[in-house]
């Protein structure tokens, strides 16, 4: 099925209309999974997401469509692009050559058309051993801006979760990982100069941090730029290796009786 | 005008997968030179190899089997879990089977810091070569095989400097860097080891290279090539 509405102009056909296949049905929809065809007129600057409002408005009200803020702020459009995990607000148009494929992130349950579940995050999230200030933080705890620098990184986190879609960890194999995003949220406690908490050992075991192989996918798609594997994950890797399997730090607190003190810094 | 150094290369140079392959190239050929033809010094010029003794090259070859930067590049390449990052990439990952770097000899890749250790323990030794090319004739003379040894001593230098163990050893251990002593001494180190951490990849790339190039160098002065001059004598 191709819908066209509207497409009007001079030139070549190729130059005035974007063709959208997406992905339509499936998941808990009534519909099978298929794939549409949409052409919709190209304007300038135009976005992915541009032409999904514009499918939406003029071609198929029917078609579903997680969005918020077309700013890239929320993290709410992420979706498949010609394969590769994408926020739609902030893709254009004119970045790609040819027909432009749109299908749902692929490691979460499919609800319909471009909309999943990510649910199964929110689980993740209450695993993680929370903010746990130091026991003798006091009332007042003073720090400063050289301090948190570091943390802060991770707080641009937008949660669009396509870090998530894109690790073949928790995309393809079924891994006990907690995947990049909620490393990076694990990172970003541990990193923090009023935590006292040590979460290597979650990590390590619940957390199956071991599961991740350094490919560093999700740090090339971020739409945020975060720089996930090199600031979240190995840095998170190595505090792993000092807890549990550095032969000389394991001598070294087992002479200084910290070895039980395993969930503190 | 501020110059692009990627645009000199081609882009393929950069490109993981070629990466990859030039590393198991070079291995081979680098294996077979050193099993046919050993040149462990010639005129003054140490081989990389052989610094300091030909026994220890197991080491630098975990400290590169274990660093991120080559685990990337063999998980992706060689085991494929994923080749890519988009669909079209991802071939049969999700069939096979898969346990990370958690299980088997890939739980070694937790010792690279010691990898580590003894990479920093060999380093001085290629500064040592240097000056031993500089002085070798009984004066001081500079000849174009020294700054071939000079740029291989730097760039692994840069290497070992820029690795992630490293970086987490010298400040990223800690969080709260107003909290210990010279704490923005330490802080200000971590952040120009983090600039140059962010080129590991290509580092561990060149760096490879050039103690190749090194090596064949010295290869092609001892088969009797006319590459070396002297640039400066006193």
């Amino acid at each position: 099925m191709i819908e066209t509405l509207g497409v009007t102009g001079e030139g070549p056909k190729e130059k005035r209309v974007v063709r959208l296949k997406i992905k339509r049905g499936g998941g808990r929809g009534t519909t099978p999974p298929h794939y549409d065809t949409f052409e919709v007129p190209r304007e300038d600057g135009m976005v992915v997401l541009n032409a999904v409002h514009y499918i939406q408005s003029h071609l198929d009200p029917s078609l579903a469509v997680r969005w918020n803020c077309k700013a890239g702020r929320c993290g709410s459009c992420s979706a498949e692009i010609n394969g590769r995990p994408q926020l739609m607000c902030k893709t254009r148009v004119d970045s790609i050559d040819g027909d432009i494929t749109i299908e749902p992130m692929q490691a979460f349950p499919h609800l319909r058309d471009l909309v999943t579940d990510v649910t199964a995050n929110w689980k993740v999230a209450a695993m993680i051993p929370p903010f746990t200030p130091m026991a003798d933080a006091g009332d007042t705890f003073t720090f400063y801006q050289t301090d948190v620098d570091r943390s802060r990184e991770f707080r641009r986190c937008i949660e669009c979760f396509l870090c998530m879609d894109v690790c073949h960890v928790v995309r393809e194999h079924e891994a006990d990982y907690i995947g990049p995003r909620w490393v990076v949220k694990a990172a970003s406690l541990d990193m923090h100069p009023m935590d006292g908490l040590n979460r290597s050992k979650f990590m390590k075991d619940a957390g199956g941090l071991g599961f991740c192989n350094i490919t560093k996918c999700c740090q090339e798609i971020c739409p945020e730029h975060i720089v996930i594997t090199d600031d979240a994950i190995i840095p998170e890797k190595e505090r792993v290796v000092d807890r549990h399997y550095d032969p000389i730090l394991w001598v070294y607190r087992h002479l200084r009786g910290e070895a039980k003190a395993d969930e503190t810094k | 005008m501020a110059v692009n150094w990627k645009t000199l290369f081609p882009y393929e140079i950069f490109e993981p997968n070629w990466r990859f392959w030039s590393f198991v190239g070079l291995l081979v050929v680098g294996f077979w030179a050193l099993v046919s033809f050993p040149v462990a010094e010639y005129a003054g010029y140490i081989d990389p190899f052989y610094s300091p003794t030909i026994l220890i090259v197991p080491l630098p070859g975990l400290f590169r089997l274990t660093c991120y930067a080559y685990r990337k590049d063999y998980h992706r390449h060689l085991f494929k879990h994923p080749l890519g990052c988009s669909n079209a990439d991802r071939g049969d990952s999700g069939k096979r089977h898969y346990t990370g770097e958690k299980n088997g000899l890939f739980q070694l890749e937790n010792l690279h810091r010691y990898f580590l250790y003894a990479g920093i323990a060999i380093l001085p030794f290629f500064y040592y070569d240097f000056y031993h090319s500089l002085v070798f004739s009984g004066s001081f003379e500079l000849r174009v095989g020294s700054l071939v040894l000079l740029a291989n001593a730097l760039l692994l230098t840069a290497w070992t400097g820029s690795c992630h163990a490293f970086r987490h050893l010298t400040g990223g251990n800690i969080d709260c860097y107003s909290c210990v002593t010279a704490g923005g001494a330490r802080k200000a180190f971590y952040e120009r080891q983090s600039w140059l951490n962010r080129y590991h990849e290509a580092l561990a790339w060149v760096s490879l290279l050039t103690i190749f190039f090194a090596d064949l160098y010295i290869r092609g002065l001892a088969a009797g090539l006319p590459l070396d001059f002297t640039l400066v004598k006193l």
